[in-house]
């Protein structure tokens, strides 16, 4: 804004300096013209030089220079040429041109003081030099000072509203974004839920649930659910133990089973992307050794070297030359090489023909890169709805805050100018005004417009287009009685003091009209009084050139605010609006993107680690759903995602609707369960309820007849409780159960006993003290 | 009363299976239970032959409307000993019949496993804790409640979550008479504290007197 408003004030300088400067040389005595344009020449060329800057930065230096030169060649000018039409071209010139500076130098309010001072200083005296007898007008000085005054005081406001504007855009954004990110969360978050409910979760429903049946589709249907699981945004990121999904490599059958022996070293943490990827890739070379070794048995170790986790298939059969295996068969190159380079590990095949085969994965967690600060990552994610209409929402806000803020300013400048100069005219000249009632009763009229008018811009409403109407008609009305009421030789003299203001009047009325407007009013305005001057009277050569001038400096200039309006409401306050919801539409969509990236970690995290080996196993067969304790093992996984589906239920007491999620898988298993509560309901952070629960899900799974759960709500802690009858495999469940809870970093203590085949677990959770938990 | 007697009791409740359930409990019961009357209202514990039984076993919401705490208040002004049997499984609930001078606060589930020492408990003027009271007493947040020891809210809220005492025991690395002696020490607070009733008198003084409790602890 305060470039537009900078190249602004250099280009009307310029304009009214060509046009007044015209104008004194054409109605100068010709004998002084060559003496004149030497010195307005080089003022001339110091416009010019201030105009170039605009488009290429020159030092302030020279820009001081040359704006203080434009000053005072043009105020040395004045007692060159002598006569009234100088006085009013220098006024002119020196008075547009103090004025501007104070927008040209606007982040240098000093300077622009001091060049107007400097602008007061030549004026006064030009007008000493130029007639000694009279000395210095303190009128015009005194109007000149206020007008720099002004000036800086309408740069101030409007500056002050659009930064009012910008805030308040902010504040908005940032409440609607985070509204935006919640709602693209959570649909995200439901297609990701109804995915896995469909797959994974109904078949591992089903295979808890039946027994005696033909499960032939079920490897098929595994594989397919483990690939839709694989499909969701952020997996392969969480860890899964590399151990256990070894353990489901399948070892063929008949003629093509291999025996593997698995020499694994305690739990192997990996990202699910790169485990599968050596999960895969084992299952290829495991069948490589069925079809080509020639032996019946191969030894498969894991261990971890250096950070980086190894694993390595060894046989002892025929071998063969690795570089004499053809390029299209693609076993070994896409399988087992491509696969672990995707994931960025890396895979190796050692053989000699005689000499056996050595296959061996390597995978190296790296530092993450660091995430691209350009929006580029961002591009194919879904965006924020209605982007366009929020854009043309911001730039209508900042458009009217824009807006206002002019509107106060133009107000100031016609009341201050109406109360100081006018109302000092108006005084001093009574006598020259026939009648003078008329003059007195239009200064009043006047001053009611402007205090209507700010009644309604301070309460920051609009003008009611009625009120406008009578108001604009007022002011031409009191154009016209200004014009006829003076004697034509002394329109646009010292002595009206109508002419220069009511254009502000028409200015703070219709800035927000199309500038059609208020060029019509100004030329009704000026046309009145070139009428009154042509009816009542015969104006001289230099009296029309004084009113050119006066016309050009005044309505002119207030002309030319009403453009900049226009360009900065119209053009400047789309472009910043635009580019703000632009940036904001950014920054949401990158918001998005790191909410559901850490949604999808925390809570597929867990259910990961356990359901992959799982549908892995299903998948290719090594684990059968003949099996008690495979079928025991998916109706866990089953009601752990039963309870993931009811995290994002909306509910008063999310802790009992999980807690129900799991019960009603154990119920259809058969199991009675009986949930009993006590204690007053408190907030539970999502993670420490994935916790609190996850063991009920576990112990649930593997009660065969009856179990009992509870929640206890102490003032300090939350308490929630399982006991099943007729324990399947006690002793491993509570491998399992401890298993799962180291890995979680929330304080849930856990407890467990065991009494003549009934397992009690328990979870405990202490709210932090800080947490505004009552302890009444 | 010797601990051998046999007990008269008379079931107040509005469904005629439950007090089929509880008729056949007590005719199961080891030492004698006899079911003097049954009845659908309080009324019927104030005439002959339900005004001489030893024990009223009382479900709380008859067809006359609301909990029946009034009757209950009544009964257990004129010294009877009430066993309050309830569908309700709510804190509340438990705590004010304890406070009105109930002998004990049974839900409908744990009928089968407590309603006769319940009964037996509170013909002897014995504490009598099922888990569901347990558990209410456990988490207790009233102003007038009894000041309890961290290792007695434990002993509460864990006898509430396992209904096992040998659980409950093998957890706090004690024994399950020290488990007993812990709910009963809870139950004798409670008498001691709130409203003033003979019953709760009584069970104070036979808990005294059998050693439960130290005078000084109340």
């Amino acid at each position: 804004m305060t470039l537009t408003l900078e190249r602004y004030g250099v280009m009307l300088r310029s304009t009214i300096f060509c046009l007044c400067g015209a104008l004194g040389v054409v109605s100068a005595d010709p004998a002084k013209v060559p003496l004149v344009l030497t010195l307005l020449l080089p003022a001339l060329l110091a416009c010019c030089v201030r105009l170039r800057s605009l488009h290429r930065p020159l030092p302030p230096t020279l820009l001081l220079v040359s704006d203080a030169a434009v000053v005072v060649l043009t105020g040395l000018s004045q007692p060159v040429l002598g006569g009234d039409v100088a006085d009013a071209m220098v006024e002119a010139i020196v008075g547009i041109s103090v004025i501007t500076f104070q927008h040209e130098w606007a982040t240098r309010p000093v300077v622009g003081f001091t060049l107007a001072a400097l602008g007061a200083v030549v004026c006064a005296l030009g007008d000493m030099f130029s007639s000694p007898a009279h000395g210095a007008d303190a009128v015009h000085l005194a109007r000149m000072l206020v007008e720099v005054g002004l000036s800086r005081g309408a740069h101030v406001i409007v500056r002050a509203r659009a930064r009012a504007a910008d805030r308040s855009a902010a504040t908005r954004a940032a409440l609607r974004r985070e509204a935006e990110v919640a709602a693209a969360r959570r649909a995200t978050e439901r297609e990701h839920l109804a995915t896995l409910h469909d797959t994974a979760c109904a078949t591992l429903l089903m295979v808890s649930q039946g027994d005696d049946q033909d499960w032939s589709w079920l490897p098929l249907r595994a594989a397919r659910d483990l690939d839709a699981l694989s499909a969701m945004p952020g997996f392969g990121t969480e860890s899964i133990d590399l151990s256990v999904l070894l353990g489901c490599v399948p070892e063929g059958v008949g003629q093509a089973r291999v025996q593997v022996k698995l020499l694994v070293t305690g739990p192997l943490a990996i990202p699910s992307g790169p485990g599968l990827a050596i999960f895969n890739g084992v299952r290829e070379a495991v069948a490589n050794v069925a079809r080509h070794a020639g032996v019946r048995e191969a030894e498969l170790r894991a261990w971890t070297e250096d950070g980086a986790v190894v694993v390595e298939l060894s046989d002892a059969g025929r071998g063969f030359a690795p570089e004499s295996v053809p390029a299209r068969r693609r076993g070994i190159s896409a399988s087992i090489v491509g696969r672990m380079k995707a994931v960025g590990g890396s895979a190796s095949v050692a053989s000699r023909p005689g000499a056996g085969t050595r296959v061996q994965w390597r995978w190296q967690e790296r530092p993450p890169a660091s995430p691209p600060t350009d929006g580029t990552r961002a591009a194919g994610l879904p965006g924020p709805p209605g982007a366009r209409a929020q854009r043309a929402a911001v730039v209508r806000f900042i458009r009217g805050q824009l807006l206002q803020g002019a509107r106060l300013a133009a107000l100031l400048i016609s009341l201050v100018a109406q109360f100081t100069v006018s109302l000092g005219q108006l005084t001093a000249h009574q006598d020259v005004y026939g009648p003078a009632w008329a003059q007195t009763s239009a200064f009043i009229c006047l001053a009611a417009v402007a205090a209507t008018g700010g009644a309604y811009l301070l309460r920051g409403r609009r003008i009611p287009p009625r009120v406008r109407g009578w108001s604009v008609g007022a002011v031409l009305a009191v154009s016209a009685t200004g014009a006829f009421t003076l004697p034509p030789e002394r329109l646009a003299g010292p002595e009206d003091w109508v002419f220069g203001l009511i254009g502000w009047h028409a200015l703070f009325l219709l800035a927000d009209l199309r500038v059609r407007v208020l060029a019509v009013f100004l030329g009704a305005h000026v046309g009145l009084n070139t009428l009154a001057m042509f009816v009542l009277g015969s104006p001289t050569v230099a009296e029309s050139t004084g009113m050119g001038l006066s016309t050009v400096s005044t309505c002119g200039f207030q002309f030319s605010v009403g453009v900049l309006l226009m360009h900065l409401l119209h053009d400047g306050a789309p472009a910043a609006g635009s580019a703000a919801a632009r940036e904001e539409e950014l920054r949401t969509r990158e918001r998005i993107h790191e909410g559901m990236q850490r949604d999808h970690k925390e809570r597929y995290r867990a259910l990961t680690a356990t359901t992959v080996p799982l549908l892995a196993g299903l998948g290719h067969g090594v684990l059968s759903p003949h099996d008690d304790d495979v079928r025991l093992r998916c109706g866990v996984e089953a009601a752990r995602m039963r309870r993931l589906f009811a995290e994002s239920d909306a509910v008063a007491d999310p802790l009992l609707n999980e807690l129900r999620a799991c019960v009603e898988v154990a119920e259809h298993q058969g199991v009675t369960v009986s949930l009993a509560i006590r204690g007053r309901r408190k907030e539970v952070p999502v993670e420490v309820r994935r916790d609190l629960i996850d063991p009920v899900a576990v112990v649930l799974g593997h009660t065969r007849t009856t179990a009992r759960v509870t929640v206890v709500w102490t003032p300090r802690a939350v308490r929630v409780s399982v006991v099943g009858q007729d324990f399947a495999d006690g002793r491993r469940t509570g491998d399992l159960v401890r298993a799962h809870h180291r890995a979680s970093a929330s304080k849930v203590a856990l407890a467990k006993g065991a009494h003549r085949g009934s397992v009690w677990v328990e979870t405990m959770w202490e709210a932090p003290i800080t947490s505004g938990v009552d302890l009444t | 009363m010797t601990s051998n007697s046999p007990v008269s009791v008379i079931a107040i409740d509005d469904h005629p299976a439950i007090l089929s359930g509880v008729e056949a409990w007590c005719a199961a019961s080891r030492r004698p239970i006899n079911v003097v009357a049954t009845g659908n209202s309080v009324r019927d514990a104030w005439t002959a032959p339900g005004s001489t039984a030893d024990v009223v076993i009382l479900d709380l919401q008859l067809k006359e409307g609301g909990p029946a705490f009034g009757g209950l208040r009544r009964l257990v002004d004129e010294g009877r000993q009430v066993v309050v049997y309830s569908m309700r499984d709510d804190e509340a609930t438990a705590v004010n019949c304890l406070d009105l001078g109930a002998a004990t606060f049974l839900t409908k589930n744990e009928g089968r496993d407590h309603l006769v020492e319940a009964t037996l408990a509170a013909a002897d003027e014995r504490p009598y804790m099922p888990p569901a009271l347990a558990g209410a007493l456990g988490t207790n947040a009233r102003a007038d409640r009894p000041r309890l020891s961290s290792r007695e809210e434990n002993v509460l809220i864990e006898w509430f979550q396992s209904e096992s005492k040998e659980l409950v025991a093998q957890r706090l690395n004690i024994s399950v008479r020290t488990v007993n002696s812990y709910l009963d020490r809870v139950r004798i607070k409670y008498a001691n504290v709130g409203r003033p009733a003979r019953t709760k008198a009584s069970l104070v003084a036979r808990a005294i007197q059998d050693g439960l409790v130290d005078v000084e602890d109340l």
